[in-house]
């Protein structure tokens, strides 16, 4: 497995990344956030939606505390992933950490898709998760610098974000073997727009729907 | 906005963006992780997305024009190009490209 080969795994995240990357750049720029922001985030967080996330939350003045309760339950789908790495990181040295750290969406699909010779895996591994990690920062640097640099009316690429919710609701539906959360999100959703103070929306509305999962548990699990 | 305040906020997203990734690792190797977490797990992301949709949304005028309409009509363009296509990039793409349009030149 030579340095190429792994490298070509990594194009179709490239391609994901790069664009996705800049569409964070540009609108970390827009909020008149330093572009070496969108570096550090990208360096130290590394996550895709996550981001955005903060972006957003900034733009709306939320409390950092808010902002990690909001990464932290927005990200929980990546322990997921984890539980289904353990056996496979297992008997790597303390480089798995990065592995661990570097467990994003796509680095998760790929990582669970390929056939890499086992005796190869941890170098492989490593290099995949930092190539795609390589790829985030540079389209994050290049669309904030970019949105610093160049005139152009970039009014409602904001939306970007919104059309990346959609997407990824739609991916995890798929995914679900239960339709009512999704339905019932909706309308938590969207009653919560109304009814909640806008500040607040997206807190309440996440513990609502925590509530709601749990206690109607027994009748979710059943239809 | 303060550094100070960009600098806490992008260490606290960074430190629960990482406990997320590796708690699994440090509570469940060894044994399996209960039913309720396994549901929880399964069962609260597709949740958390959909209300983020509507919170992107929160801000969004319904009572004056164009009442949303901009929003309401990406969001069915990413739908639709997404369940047809199945490619995240495009879908986000072209939703993007076709909300910038309308709120920049049309409505």
């Amino acid at each position: 497995m030579n340095l190429f080969n792994i490298f070509k795994m990594t194009i179709p995240i490239m391609m994901g990344y790069i664009p996705l990357g800049m569409a964070f750049g540009l609108l970390l720029s827009k909020l008149l956030i330093p572009w070496y922001y969108a570096f550090f985030m990208s360096l130290f967080i590394f996550a895709g939606s996550g981001q955005f996330l903060v972006l957003t939350l900034f733009a709306s003045q939320a409390s950092i505390l808010e902002i990690g309760v909001a990464t932290f339950l927005l990200n929980l789908r990546h322990s997921f992933y984890g539980l289904s790495m353990i056996t496979t990181f297992k008997h790597f040295s303390w480089k798995k950490h990065y592995l661990i750290f570097g467990l994003t969406d796509e680095t998760f699909a790929l990582l669970k898709t390929n056939d890499i010779p086992e005796e190869n895996r941890e170098k492989a591994y490593l290099i995949i998760t930092a190539l795609n990690q390589s790829y985030w920062i540079a389209g994050s640097v290049i669309g904030a610098i970019l949105g610093n640099i160049l005139p152009f009316n970039y009014e409602g690429i904001e939306f970007s974000l919104t059309a990346l919710f959609v997407v990824l609701s739609i991916d995890l539906y798929n995914k679900s073997k239960l339709h009512k959360p999704f339905l019932i999100a909706i309308i938590i959703g969207f009653v919560g727009m109304f009814v909640f103070p806008p500040a607040k929306m997206l807190i309440l509305s996440l513990s609502v729907a925590a509530l709601v999962l749990i206690l109607f548990k027994k009748s979710l699990d059943h239809g | 906005m303060d550094n100070t305040y960009l600098i806490g906020a992008i260490a606290l997203a960074a430190l629960m963006t990482y406990i997320t990734r590796v708690t699994p690792f440090l509570f469940f190797r060894k044994k399996e992780p209960s039913a309720i977490i396994k549901y929880i797990e399964w069962n609260m992301p597709v949740m958390i997305m959909v209300i983020l949709v509507f919170y992107a949304l929160k801000d969004v005028k319904w009572d004056i024009y164009p009442f949303g309409l901009a929003e309401i009509v990406c969001i069915i363009i990413a739908a639709f190009v997404h369940v047809k296509y199945k490619n995240a990039l495009l879908s986000i793409f072209l939703a993007t490209i076709a909300y910038m349009i309308l709120i920049q030149k049309i409505l």
